[in-house]
């Protein structure tokens, strides 16, 4: 058999496994191992131990940061922060929809920039602006679809941007320059996005929202809330100032130290042991799937089916691959969250590379693209979430109905970054 | 609690342990392999990095040196092999020297594992096999596989973004594991850096004449079949690639190593040392994204498909055909671009001889293969035997 046609025939035995594995409810992360382990199968490999092993640590780093980042957040959500940050910016603002609107979305932004999870970005701040926008007369459809949105282009924000991160990776190109190319779209695309769903917002009727909304501890003040994060940046700073005697910290210990200053600044004692637990349980089934993902790039590897995929994918004609990524990007993320950006985003970035394209703001635009497959079947993980949190009870097609337009913003957005790639190189300059 | 959870528990503890077990067998068996090496006629001695820098004493970067020749204050060349252990060729040419070269004059000092943390571990992601087998007369010799990194185990984790001694250009996180880009070193700094800073010390204190680090590439890099030069090194790259395209069967070209890229062998030696450094690139498509099935006969062989449609497709720097790029291809040209340098050299600067024989060339590694080369460890003198 040639290489070829060994390698499709792999493909087609891995894919076949992971359908299977949906159809009797696995979930998504072990649908991923099964085709992982079918493709070794399939490959004449068994079941090869150590390649299993060194796919499933990939992403530790990741993983790390992903855990450390979330308790940080966790912990300044439980000292009552982000309930005394949209109380305030309420009570400030609630006349003024425009300031209203640019500081809800900075609310949100900011959980999902600091870990590269949109999940955390609906558990942490999304179900308190979720109350302020229904007191302000939108429909739960409308204010799901904001809350998914942002929290996608949240999670595409930098400093930690897993797509940009993984993609970058697979191709040993460096995580540098990637800051205005993603910080730019995903801010300005946050600001379309609630200014075109909430455009019938009425003034919020602020003593009915302050009701549903928890109070704070007494004591919660800003400086409080501020501490950590200025931890978080002095120690990010020290470093890029004085790397030569500054020790090397790595960014998973700098989210440790935030959270421990979240923890001694809060104004109420706090559960450190039952707040890791919970958000290491919040994080397994994303924690897992970075596991799986891992172990299937790297079965991939071992079998040549992402040799195939790759070859395929850089070898078509450029404006057929550029004009299909509206369909391509999403539709990945929904079968293979994560493992889109290894499987599907290094041999793009390759070829938008050889053909003359800036990588860097390339990939940005692409990554814009990616959450939005966060809402599609079969995992959808995070637009059911945000459903959820939201307290949704109409079907799902209509919150994704609402999704549509801001959508295909986003969608045309990061498309056009990637055609003008070479234009906005400017861009990528830290 | 609930029998199911509880067995569920259970059966997926066992899995976990049964998928563990092993696999920590092999990467402990891999960064515990010996490579044997054979000393040949010429080495006169070998001494540790920590003879020069006593800050990587008792680090697993604290590498081999294999002195040939006497310091008779004629010229002297570092060769380094295993700056990014993934890259074969240049090990297999720094063991054969060893093995095999004799000194008429000046000294060849050789570190076949530059980085001696990078060749214990395999990249997550990329399927390699742990290790690769050369045949010989003998049998087989077996080399551990290797990454472009230095090992996690041994230096993590990685900053937020490296910046690089002393020029403070801002580098990609995982570099400040790449060896090649952490010249000239630093030393209290990351362990790779201190291994770095330590061959400074070396290139320094040795007064060493030339420095030849020897790497593969990818087919889709575009420095790729080339010697990349220090500008005060570019009369004797320009001539040796001129008379290697003319009389070692093969072509190889030239280009100077930029200002603005630091960090590498080829930019930081040439200004902090006296050294003129030479980086030397051949093909191998194992190391390219669109490779296919990832396994040791793709290392050994250069033979791929996938590569090859991509080629086909304009978008490699280098020829692929149906034969692949073998790794004596390869050895071979780091070799008899060795051969020539050192030629060259010579004749430029007679004062500072350097002059070898029996290393093999080109035509004769391709036509006896790599493994005709290596000693049999179990032939050699208790006190001529080391291991890597």
């Amino acid at each position: 058999m040639s290489p070829t046609l060994s390698a499709l025939f792999i493909l087609l035995v891995m894919v076949a496994a992971y359908v299977a594995a949906q159809l009797i409810k696995l979930s998504t992360e072990l649908s991923i191992f099964v085709a992982a382990v079918a493709g070794a199968l399939a490959g004449g490999h068994w079941l090869p131990v150590r390649q299993i092993a060194e796919g499933a640590i990939t992403y530790l780093d990741i993983c790390l940061i992903f855990l450390t980042a979330t308790l940080f957040m966790n912990l300044v959500r439980e000292a009552g922060g982000v309930a005394f940050a949209v109380r305030s910016i309420l009570k400030r603002f609630h006349h003024q929809k425009v300031v209203l609107f640019l500081l809800l979305v900075i609310l949100l932004l900011i959980p999902g920039a600091l870990t590269g999870a949109g999940s955390v970005t609906v558990l942490i701040t999304g179900s308190l602006v979720a109350i302020v926008l229904k007191y302000m007369g939108l429909p739960e459809t409308k204010v799901a679809a904001i809350i998914f949105l942002i929290a996608g282009l949240s999670a595409a924000a930098p400093p930690v941007s897993l797509w940009a991160m993984m993609t970058a990776a697979g191709i040993n190109m460096p995580y540098v320059g990637f800051f205005l190319p993603l910080l730019i779209p995903c801010l300005l695309a946050s600001l379309a996005v609630i200014f075109i769903l909430g455009w019938k917002a009425k003034p919020v009727d602020l003593e009915k929202a302050l009701k549903e909304i928890p109070e704070p501890p007494g004591k919660m003040n800003w400086w409080r809330i501020a501490l950590p994060f200025l931890v978080f940046l002095l120690l990010i700073l020290a470093g890029r100032l004085f790397p030569f005697s500054f020790p090397v910290l790595g960014l998973p210990l700098i989210f440790a130290l935030a959270a421990l200053t979240a923890f001694l600044a809060s104004p109420v004692k706090l559960n450190i042991w039952k707040v890791s637990i919970e958000t290491t349980q919040q994080l397994l089934p994303l924690i897992g799937t970075l596991t799986c993902v891992g172990i299937l790039v790297q079965i991939m590897t071992l079998t040549g089916v992402r040799g195939l995929i790759a070859v395929s994918v850089v070898t078509l004609p450029v404006a057929m691959v550029i004009a299909s990524l509206f369909i391509t990007l999403p539709v990945s993320e929904a079968v293979l969250m994560w493992g889109a950006a290894p499987v599907l985003g290094v041999p793009l970035v390759l070829l938008f590379n050889t053909r003359g394209f800036n990588p860097v703001i390339a990939l940005a635009g692409m990554s814009l693209i990616w959450p939005l497959g966060d809402a599609l079947p079969p995992t959808a993980i995070i637009g059911r979430l945000t459903m959820n949190v939201v307290g949704v009870k109409e079907p799902y097609s209509k919150f994704l109905k609402q999704c549509l337009i801001p959508g295909l913003i986003i969608v045309a957005l990061g498309m056009l970054m990637i055609i003008f790639s070479k234009q906005l190189g400017f861009l990528a300059v830290f | 609690m609930n029998p199911t959870v509880n067995w569920r528990k259970w059966l997926f503890g066992l899995i976990f342990l049964a998928v563990l077990i092993p696999a920590g067998l092999s990467f402990y068996r891999s960064r515990h392999l010996a490579e044997p090496v054979v000393l040949g006629p010429g080495v006169t001695g070998v001494k540790k990095l920590s003879n020069y820098f006593p800050g990587i004493k008792g680090s697993i970067n604290d590498a081999k040196i294999y002195i040939l020749g006497e310091d008779s204050g004629r010229g002297s060349v570092l060769i380094l092999g295993g700056s990014h252990p993934e890259e074969p060729a240049g090990r297999l040419a720094a063991w054969i020297i060893i093995e095999n070269a004799k000194m008429k004059a000046g000294r060849i000092l050789v570190i076949p594992t530059a980085n001696p943390s990078a060749s214990t571990s395999t990249r997550p992601g990329g399927a390699y096999p742990p290790d690769y087998s050369i045949k010989t007369p003998w049998g087989e010799q077996k080399f551990r596989q290797g990454d472009r990194w230095s090992n996690p185990l041994d230096q993590w984790p990685d900053p937020e973004v490296y910046i690089h001694y002393p020029s403070k250009q801002q580098l990609a996180y995982m570099d400040v594991r790449n060896q090649n880009r952490t010249w000239p070193g630093r030393h209290d700094g990351l362990m790779t850096e201190k291994t770095c800073y330590a061959m400074t010390q070396l290139i320094r204190q040795e007064k060493i004449d030339l420095v030849i680090d020897l790497h593969e590439a990818e087919l889709q890099y575009p420095v790729i079949s080339t010697i990349v030069v220090h500008p005060k090194g570019q009369d004797l790259a320009a001539l040796a690639s001129m008379t290697i395209s003319a009389e070692e069967g093969f072509d190889i070209g030239v280009e100077y190593s930029p200002e603005a890229l630091r960090g590498l062998s080829h930019r930081e030696i040439g200004d902090w040392t006296e050294a003129i450094p030479l980086l030397m690139e051949t093909p191998e498509p194992f190391l390219d994204a669109t490779r296919g099935k990832t396994d040791q006969n793709l290392l050994l062989t250069g033979r791929d498909e996938f590569v090859r449609k991509a080629g086909k497709h304009g978008l490699l720097f280098e020829k692929l055909d149906e034969k692949g790029w073998p790794v004596d291809l390869r050895v071979g040209r780091h070799l008899s671009s060795i051969i020539v340098i050192l030629k060259t050299w010579s004749e430029l600067r007679p004062d500072r001889l350097i002059e070898a024989e029996e290393i093999p060339r080109y035509s004769e590694v391709v036509g006896k293969t790599t493994g005709f080369y290596l000693k049999d460890p179990a032939r050699a003198p208790a006190n001529r035997l080391f291991f890597e």
